[in-house]
């Protein structure tokens, strides 16, 4: 059996039950309830021994007075590690009117991350990839130089950073070198010089293997690629190399400047490294960006995070979106684990919506959510029973609750601006002009006027049958994927 | 059974929810009240721009190249082109506000920067700063500026936004500099 942070020796009740130490008596019950008919011996599998500690742990458990007894106990025997996130559930309705035709419930996972110990953070083991183009050269290449010296600032003497440039090929223009050595890491930038096409390729595979050669668990490896424009070709070969990355623990961010660059290439390179895409519109940002991207890195709170859905036959999983720090669609498939990527300070949120069918009233479990990780070093896992009360009538109108509807409000605005996006992409350019009509609407309503009015201009073109503008097509989806930030 | 509750036709498209669906798959609509959420105050006030000042001594010759900005708390440099306005303020992606010089991680917000604070910008070789009604005030050498007014400012000039305090540097190579 593998070792978990909550799970560390057998006589751990919480693990025998499977639960973390956060766990409600409701859960406890009904943990007890289930193990203990899975392993009762008179069932055929069932096991004594097994069945006997499931009682001992539930006794102690779900009485609060042994409980309190227990966990200080526990946690003076070492086994009371918390798991670094406290997860949090809202559903659309705590109850439902048990129905003959499907019916839609959402339900949203709130994951914040327990203050990390700034002292003790992991040595981040970077690599820069820097597009070092013809079009970077003046304001751009200028800022990037005074962001990467400024980072090396704000970097630890342990922890490394190497140096990549690339155009049509790549350049290593510093390998990975410890902050101590600052003096060669900050000649490596003032070297850096422009010229030449954009291919991400070489530049990637340069990076990842920097960091591959320090790569161990006792650090946080991560590329940043940093660039202006489009790559072509190589698009595939980049993605594979993100998800070879990804198995391996390395993560990959992009930092898209200006207008020019290939947005949906940039979000897959991102998605498939674990990180995120961001948006430079202006060379000035660069510094803030690139700064604010490396202290989250330097923050992670749990890593290589994945998520386990598992349901019933008569639930569907319609759809699963993270809703922050940003909004993104997530493929995530029933029974299959999605690799979430790492939490850092901001909590992450998911929205999950199930369409369920069950004509029967009584209490049920409509899902149940299986969560992996490392924190530090050690593997931890989190489990949520997404439970619902069937009844045959409904007792009177019920409102979700608010911080449900304002990430619901925002989620659809996002979804339509995406699929107008699509929908162009299709050549539907009635269906591209309508979301995006219907998305600057919705901006109206909840406030971001000026939002709204970029998503109007570019339905104007598309309806008149011109290409959206690259600047506002990057403004719409940038800024709708962060409407439920702060 | 009394009547088949089949969904929820969604009251802007038509469009057929399912049961318990809170906003239209297809258009948005919140459909428990079958219009907006509820109306929120518009985050963005709209700016009524004043034309530049010229200044007498406008006929300045010299080519204005770009301006590298000094933040005297943090130290750090911003170098910014001189071939479009400049915003100054704190980024707000999730109300579109994308300033070219974003002091958010000066902290900006502890020293009373606003998200719109002030604009640069040259004009016929000279720089000017406004002040876009911020909070806090803008002043060029402690002296404070009326909003929406243009002031012109030099090379080693003090601005200060809020309390947070910056020094312009205007011999600044930016010649390869192009639109961003
Ligand atoms: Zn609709």
């Amino acid at each position: 059996m593998k070792a978990k942070a909550t799970i560390s020796a057998e006589e751990d009740y919480y693990a025998v039950l499977g639960l973390p130490s956060s766990t409600t008596p409701e859960e406890v019950k009904r943990a007890y309830r289930d193990l203990a008919r899975q392993h009762h011996p008179d069932v055929s599998g069932g096991d004594a021994e097994t069945f006997r500690k499931v009682q001992e742990a539930y006794e102690v458990l779900h009485d609060p007075v042994l409980r309190q007894a227990y966990d200080r106990q526990r946690v003076a025997r070492g086994l009371g590690r918390e798991v670094p996130l406290e997860c949090a559930l809202t559903l659309s309705a705590a109850q439902l009117v048990a129905l003959d035709t499907p019916q839609m419930l959402y339900a949203l996972l709130d994951l914040h991350p327990r203050v990390p110990d700034l002292k003790q953070r992991l040595p981040l083991n970077l690599a820069l990839v820097i597009d070092r183009s013809t079009s970077m050269q003046g304001p751009r290449i200028g800022n990037v130089k005074l962001a990467v010296s400024n980072l090396l600032e704000v970097l630890l003497e342990h922890d490394r950073l190497a140096i990549i440039a690339f155009s049509d090929h790549a350049e290593v223009v510093a390998e990975s070198t410890p902050v101590r050595e600052i003096a060669r890491l900050r000649a490596a930038v003032a070297s850096l010089t422009t010229g030449g096409g954009t291919e991400i390729l070489q530049g990637l595979r340069a990076g990842l293997e920097q960091v591959r050669r320090f790569a161990d668990k006792g650090t946080n490896a991560h590329v940043v690629v940093l660039t202006d424009g489009r790559t072509y070709g190589d698009e595939e070969a980049c993605l594979l190399e993100a998800k070879h990355a990804q198995s391996e623990a390395i993560g990959i961010s992009t930092l898209g400047i200006g207008d020019d660059w290939n947005d949906l290439f940039l979000d897959a390179l991102a998605r498939h490294g674990g990180g995120v895409c961001q948006y430079i519109s202006s060379p000035a940002q660069l510094q803030e960006l690139l700064l604010e991207h490396i202290r989250d890195l330097s923050h992670v709170s749990v890593n290589r995070l994945t998520l386990n859905v598992n349901l019933p036959p008569w639930v569907q999983l319609q759809g699963v979106f993270r809703a922050a720090p940003f909004m993104e669609a997530l493929g995530v498939m029933p029974g299959r684990a999605f690799s979430l990527g790492q939490v850092g300070q901001e909590s992450l949120s998911l929205l999950l919506e199930l369409v369920v069918h069950q004509p029967d009233a009584g209490e049920r479990r409509v899902a149940r959510l299986d969560f992996e990780g490392i924190a530090g070093e050690d593997p931890i896992t989190i489990r949520r029973d997404v439970n619902v009360q069937f009844v045959a009538e409904a007792a009177g109108p019920v409102e979700a609750p608010g911080r449900l509807l304002n990430t619901l409000s925002r989620l659809s605005i996002f979804r339509l601006q995406e699929r107008a996006w699509q929908a162009l992409e299709r050549g539907d350019v009635k269906q591209a002009t309508h979301l995006l009509e219907s998305a600057a609407t919705r901006l109206f309503e909840i406030g971001h006027r000026e939002l709204g009015q970029v998503a109007l201009v570019e339905a104007e073109r598309v309806q008149r049958g011109v290409e959206p503008t690259s600047r506002g097509r990057k403004q719409v989806r940038y800024g709708t994927r962060g409407l439920t930030r702060g | 059974m009394t009547e088949q509750v089949d969904g929820i036709v969604c009251p802007s498209c038509q469009q057929l929810n399912l049961p318990g669906t809170l906003f239209c798959l297809q258009c948005g609509t919140y459909l428990p009240s079958g219009g907006p959420l509820r109306t929120e105050q518009f985050p963005d006030q709209h700016l009524q721009r004043a034309k530049p000042r010229s200044g007498d001594d406008a006929q300045a010759e010299q080519q204005v190249l770009g301006v590298e900005v000094e933040i005297l708390r943090t130290h750090r440099k911003v170098l910014l082109s001189a071939d479009s306005e400049i915003l100054v303020g704190r980024l707000d992606a999730a109300h579109r506000v994308f300033p070219e010089l974003d002091l958010t991680s000066d902290s900006g917000l502890e020293h009373g920067i606003s998200r719109r604070h002030a604009r640069l910008y040259t004009r016929e070789g000279k720089w000017y700063i406004e002040d876009l009604d911020s909070t806090n005030g803008t002043y060029v050498n402690d002296e404070r500026l009326t909003a929406y007014l243009p002031y012109s400012f030099d090379d080693g000039d003090t601005l200060t936004l809020g309390t947070l305090r910056l020094r312009v540097n205007l011999h600044v190579d930016a010649r390869e500099s192009r639109p961003w």
